[in-house]
């Protein structure tokens, strides 16, 4: 995998969930793009690299999402790294075990493994701030109420989050000359003379 | 036999990750706001202009719907004073139960002024949690922990979260779990007769539900109806933020657990997850650098300023 491709295509990401998801909101329910780079980076990167792509996913989404930490001074919003990170890394490792099974160059496998690396992703963050929550973090990293609620809420986006990704899966499709990916297979490793040929 | 392979490189990270996401809280809140700005200062120009996009795609919750551009321009200031009347009639009940208790001591007036500052929503919390708004404003600007926000005049959002970066900061929406119990007052929506006001208020501590909605509990016998106005008035929040509006009474039901109490749940008047522009109620003289917000209003007289509380 190219990483000076997949960094830029990460922040942009990260950035599009950030601050322009939100306008396709239903009823609360969120999509995110960020399954869906990842879901397109597991079925075609190497090991290592599916698995260092899932880290810096879960860095960004780290960062972009603050948490509340308790302070002698009131709360204060600070990012906790660590929790997504592992999250993605472990959705990572279960859908690189299950992928050889997956017809990967059509886009509805794209939008499924999406679904399946978002709902994988909440469950890992909750376990880890579940366990955080028993003695690290006075809020629950995952925002109040029940786990359950927010697994439920996740459920939803992971659902809207896969319609979403059909469009966006077929458009990172399109690229798949661009990224050099280890199991892409020779057909689309990028040649820039087949580029530049319009090929 | 290299040192640095790929698959070494991976285990370190995620030994690293696995570190990190055992570490409290309070040992990552003191250098993860500056690791977090660094790392998100590339996405920063993309996110300012998609927040643009996301606006034009889906206008943020008008206030005052349908209306002519005069109309909402006097609507607004008209809620902005009517904010201010409120607090100002608050904080006379406050001086007034001070005077009774302590009629021989003069106090100083506790005033506190405060300046608006106009920012604009640039980002939402896209994992866990949710909830927080992300500004592209900061202390730069004069934005301090605790600030209230301010949306349509009177309307409150929330108020700001610590570590406030120089150019960013989050907002705890009113709505968030973790924005702990308010204290308010419901205040009629049949016009008080003069004199009187929000000093008629029914006294009800809330608490946030999510979703848009805060749940309290009043008295059976207070005569609360659907559509009144509930305002905070809570002595842990800034000066700023008292009478500011949490919201209207969207229904007032029986309590199971006591028959003589009901349950009140109100509802924000506006989504905060499609805000676009809100205003942070800054303490006057915060910072003199920053550049005067266009909803301006007469500032009031500097003075002292009290810290948010934690949340329970």
């Amino acid at each position: 995998m190219r990483w000076w491709v997949f960094l830029p295509v990460a922040i942009l990401v990260a950035a599009l969930d950030a601050a322009l998801m939100p306008a396709f909101a239903v009823w609360g329910h969120v999509p995110h793009l960020v399954p869906v780079l990842l879901a397109f980076v597991l079925l075609y990167a190497s090991r290592e690299a599916a698995i260092g792509g899932a880290l810096v996913l879960g860095l960004l989404a780290d960062v972009a999402s603050p948490a509340l930490v308790a302070g002698a001074d009131g709360p204060a919003a600070a990012p906790i790294l660590g929790p997504h990170m592992l999250a993605y890394a472990g959705a990572a490792w279960v859908v690189l075990e299950t992928r050889t099974w997956l017809y990967r160059r059509n886009t509805l496998t794209l939008a499924f493994t999406a679904a399946v690396v978002a709902v994988l992703v909440s469950l890992g963050f909750l376990a880890v701030a579940g366990v955080r929550a028993a003695y690290a973090d006075e809020y629950p990293l995952w925002g109040g109420g029940r786990a359950v609620s927010a697994l439920g809420a996740d459920l939803l986006d992971a659902l809207w989050t896969a319609v979403l990704a059909v469009p966006a899966g077929w458009l990172l499709q399109r690229t798949l000359g661009l990224w050099a990916f280890a199991t892409a297979g020779p057909r689309f490793a990028f040649d820039p003379r087949s580029a530049r040929a319009g090929g | 036999m290299a040192l640095l392979t790929p698959r070494r490189l991976v285990a370190a990270a995620l030994g690293a990750a696995a570190l990190l996401a055992a570490m409290p809280a309070s040992w990552q809140r003191g250098w993860t706001p500056a690791v977090g700005t660094l790392l998100w200062l590339p996405a920063r120009p993309l996110a300012y202009g998609l927040s643009l996009v996301r606006v034009r795609l889906r206008a943020p919750d008008d206030p005052y719907p349908a209306r002519p551009e005069e109309l909402r321009s006097a609507m607004e200031s008209a809620d902005r004073l009517q904010g201010e009347l409120d607090a100002e009639r608050l904080r006379a009940d406050r001086l007034e139960a001070q005077l009774r208790e302590l009629s021989e001591v003069v106090e100083r007036d506790r005033r506190g002024g405060w300046r608006p500052i106009l920012a604009t929503v640039v980002e939402r919390n896209a994992g866990r949690p949710p909830g927080l708004l992300g500004l592209d404003a900061g202390s730069g600007q004069g934005i301090a922990e605790g600030d209230p926000v301010v949306t349509g005049g009177n309307r409150l959002v929330g108020r700001i979260a610590g570590g406030v970066g120089a150019w960013r900061s989050f907002v705890i929406p009113l709505d968030d779990r973790r924005s702990g119990r308010i204290d308010a007052l419901a205040v009629p929506a049949e016009k008080p007769a003069a004199g009187a006001g929000a000093r008629d208020g029914i006294l009800v501590q809330v608490v946030a539900k999510a979703d848009r909605t805060l749940e309290g509990e009043l008295e059976s016998n207070a005569p609360v109806k659907p559509g009144d106005a509930v305002v905070l008035s809570d002595a842990s929040w800034p000066h700023a933020a008292q009478g500011m509006r949490l919201g209207l009474v969207e229904s007032v039901g029986p309590l199971d657990s006591n028959p003589l109490r009901r349950r009140i749940t109100v509802r924000m008047e506006f989504d905060p997850a499609r805000l676009s522009k809100v205003t942070v109620k800054t303490a006057a003289g915060a910072a003199q650098a920053a550049p005067p917000a266009p909803t301006a209003p007469p500032a009031a007289p500097a003075g002292a300023r009290k810290k948010g509380k934690g949340t329970p």
